[in-house]
């Protein structure tokens, strides 16, 4: 149950301002760390802010969409709410430079697969995406626990999805005078969706955002639903009303003002994440490649009693990447 | 294991010839059957590797793989035939551990033939003294010793006992079936009713006995056992006044009994119907209901419209707070300044 789990003890913010505390302090660890030697100018114009940042990340929320929504066999809604919901904590740790977001994207799938227990193979998986299958998988593995770590082993994710059929079943036994509720549905899958690129789920709980579903539907199609949650839910506890009306307000608002960026933006932005990003987490980057390839043959001497001869400055690199998975 | 132990003499390996037995001496080295013997044939007498004299009936087969383990495990026994006191010989327990700690160091020098002339003036020295407790303590062992195996005798014979009544059983069902058997043919021949009607009624007979073999055996089982008593009531042997010691488990104390409390959910929402209300305020008429295929396996619509309903009304009064890590620590810090600042 979402009150006793762990998503509601450790994975919760009081408000936007909060979440974006968060991002703020993920994003100005990593620059000071790697922009150690440049000035307060230099540094805005290399590195991302959390704006930017934050634009990006909701980019790539519509690239998984997307993904999911191509997948074959064809994926239910909630493992996909379950890896945007793991996609949006890994960037609340961790800045987008830090990791590639394309990485963590498909690792992201991939786990919520494997969570929510609709299995898919290993094979069917890459099957699904673009270029190069083996190198793929390598990625997806070599993230997976990565991943896991950063988001604590915490793995169990409520979506609103059945606390939004739960809703539908009381309301058609308790509340029979508002008819069909079923046509409710469209407005309320369109809401859902769209709820996912905000940080609602990050604040409030998944019933309340089921709920702000279903209002928003019903005032969309002119209907009202207050009866049925002033007599029947809330009874009993008045106050406690104001304060869930508060909740489905600030969420209808924070649906409203969801914009997908432009894509010139995105194109620029990616641009310069591709110059400031860190090489020792990407794998595209000459630095990393080369590392693999000299741990890759250190590991045949280590057979001999010979211990790896790596140069300095690759092990400053490795040292570097380690201690920055450390102060995470 | 047993592929390297090697004789030290001639250098066979079990492996090569899988009948070698070691055999070990006084002096704790190892050789194997055939050097003893050979050793023993040409009248020396000396172990080959510390060349201490040997006599033959002081080698004894190996029981551990370490000769010098059997080696202690010897001088062990030995010297506790006669050091054999027990606690309750001692007044108090800080002088029993003196003792068992004096007995230690004699095995021990002993093993590793330290300063033996002296060990073995200690030994003497206690022998003189404690002669007589000695000789007590040795007849209250032997007493133990006979009690035991009284008991295990008594296990074989029941053993015994039992595997006979099964042997009887058997034998008696044969006698009877092959006497029934008998009886047919020979009411078939002689007598002038209906063939199949004979048969019917053996076959009836034959089932009715074979119900009561089961009852007999057991009944027959149960007649065997060994009287403890006299009929005057006096336990035989020795084994009354010993029986609470023979106890598998201490028997405890009173502790309160369990008692179950139901588990309280927190729903942080308002209650949703309990699992048995919901057949009754029609619930299921709203949610699909379950196949055959479902039902078999022992789901019900009950289930899932519970699980649904209880998500639904779960944390309807949650209140947004800060529990991820980053924003409490911000918090913690933040009290901090505002205590540093005030004092």
């Amino acid at each position: 149950m979402f009150a006793t789990s762990s998503q509601r003890h450790f994975w919760m913010f009081k408000d936007e301002t909060d979440v974006s505390n968060a991002r703020l302090s993920a994003n100005i660890k990593y620059i000071s760390s790697r922009g150690r030697n440049m000035t307060v100018a230099e540094r805005e114009t290399h590195f991302l802010n959390v704006v930017e940042e934050k634009s990006l990340i909701m980019s790539y929320e519509y690239q998984l969409r997307d993904f999911c929504r191509k997948f074959h066999p064809p994926m239910p809604r909630y493992v996909v709410g379950t890896a945007l919901h793991y996609l949006k904590r890994f960037y609340v740790n961790n800045s987008v430079m830090d990791y590639p977001p394309k990485e963590i994207l498909v690792t992201c799938v991939y786990l919520s697969c494997k969570v929510e227990e609709f299995n898919v193979s290993m094979d069917q998986f890459v099957g699904n995406l673009k270029g190069d299958r083996e190198k793929a998988a390598s990625i997806i593995l070599n993230n997976e626990l990565l991943l896991m770590q950063q988001l604590d082993y915490q793995l169990t994710v409520h979506n609103p999805f059945r606390p939004l059929e739960g809703l539908m079943i009381d309301m058609k036994t308790r509340f029979p005078t508002f008819s069909d509720p079923e046509r409710l549905r469209p407005g309320i899958d369109e809401f859902l969706e769209q709820v996912f690129y905000t940080d609602a789920i990050l604040i409030y709980s998944p019933s309340q955002i089921s709920l702000a579903a279903i209002i928003h539907s019903a005032s969309t199609s002119k209907e009202n639903v207050d009866e049925y949650i002033t007599k029947i839910l809330f009874s009993e506890d008045q106050k406690r009303l104001l304060n869930l009306i508060e909740a489905v307000k600030k969420i209808r608002v924070m649906v409203r003002n969801v914009q997908l960026p432009h894509r010139d933006t995105i194109k620029a932005l990616e641009k310069k994440l591709a110059l400031c990003c860190n090489p020792d987490n990407n794998s595209e980057s000459p630095a990393f490649k080369k590392r693999m390839k000299q741990s890759f043959d250190d590991e045949e001497s280590f057979e001999d009693g010979q211990y790896p001869s790596a140069s300095s400055d690759q092990v400053r690199s490795m040292l570097m990447g380690l201690s920055e998975m450390g102060k995470i | 294991m047993d592929d390297y132990q090697t004789c030290p003499k001639c250098k066979t390996t079990k492996y090569r010839n899988p009948a070698m037995i070691l055999m070990v001496n006084a002096c704790g080295h190892a050789l194997c059957e055939s050097c003893v013997e050979l050793l023993f044939a040409k009248g020396s007498g000396a172990c080959p590797e510390c060349k201490c004299p040997l006599r033959r009936n002081n080698f004894r087969i190996q029981l551990f793989e370490d000769p010098a383990v059997d080696k202690e495990v010897d001088i062990r026994k030995r010297i506790l035939k006669e050091f054999n006191k027990r606690q309750e010989d001692f007044p108090t327990l800080r002088e029993y551990n003196d003792y068992l700690e004096e007995v230690e160091t004699i095995i021990f020098n002993l093993v590793f033939d330290i300063d033996p002339t002296n060990t073995n003036k200690m030994i003497d020295n206690y022998k003189k003294e404690n002669k007589d407790i000695t000789q007590k303590n040795r007849n209250r062992q032997s007493q133990e010793e006979m009690e035991l195996e009284e008991l295990l005798e008594a296990e074989k014979a029941q053993q015994c006992e039992k595997a006979n009544l099964y042997v009887n059983a058997e034998l008696e069902e044969k006698k009877q079936k092959h006497k029934a058997r008998e009886k047919l043919i020979d009411e078939l021949m002689f007598s002038d009713a209906d063939a199949k009607s004979i048969v019917a009624s053996h076959a009836q007979a034959t089932a009715a006995l074979a119900k009561e073999q089961p009852k007999a055996a057991a009944q027959a089982g149960s007649g065997v056992v060994k009287s403890s008593k006299f009929s005057s009531g006096i336990q035989i042997g020795l084994r009354g006044h010993h029986t609470n010691s023979f106890l598998p488990i201490p028997k405890q104390e009173d502790l309160p009994l369990y008692r179950y409390t139901a588990p309280v959910f927190d729903y942080d929402g308002p209650p949703p119907p309990s699992i048995e209300m919901l057949g009754k305020l029609n619930y299921f008429a709203n949610i699909r209901a379950a196949n055959i295929t479902e039902r078999a396996g022992g789901y019900t619509e009950a289930m899932s419209c519970c699980r649904a309903l209880q998500e639904a009304m779960g944390g309807l009064f949650y209140s947004p707070q800060s529990t991820h890590k980053t924003a409490v620590l911000a918090t913690i810090s933040t009290e901090d300044t505002d205590d540093m600042e005030t004092t």
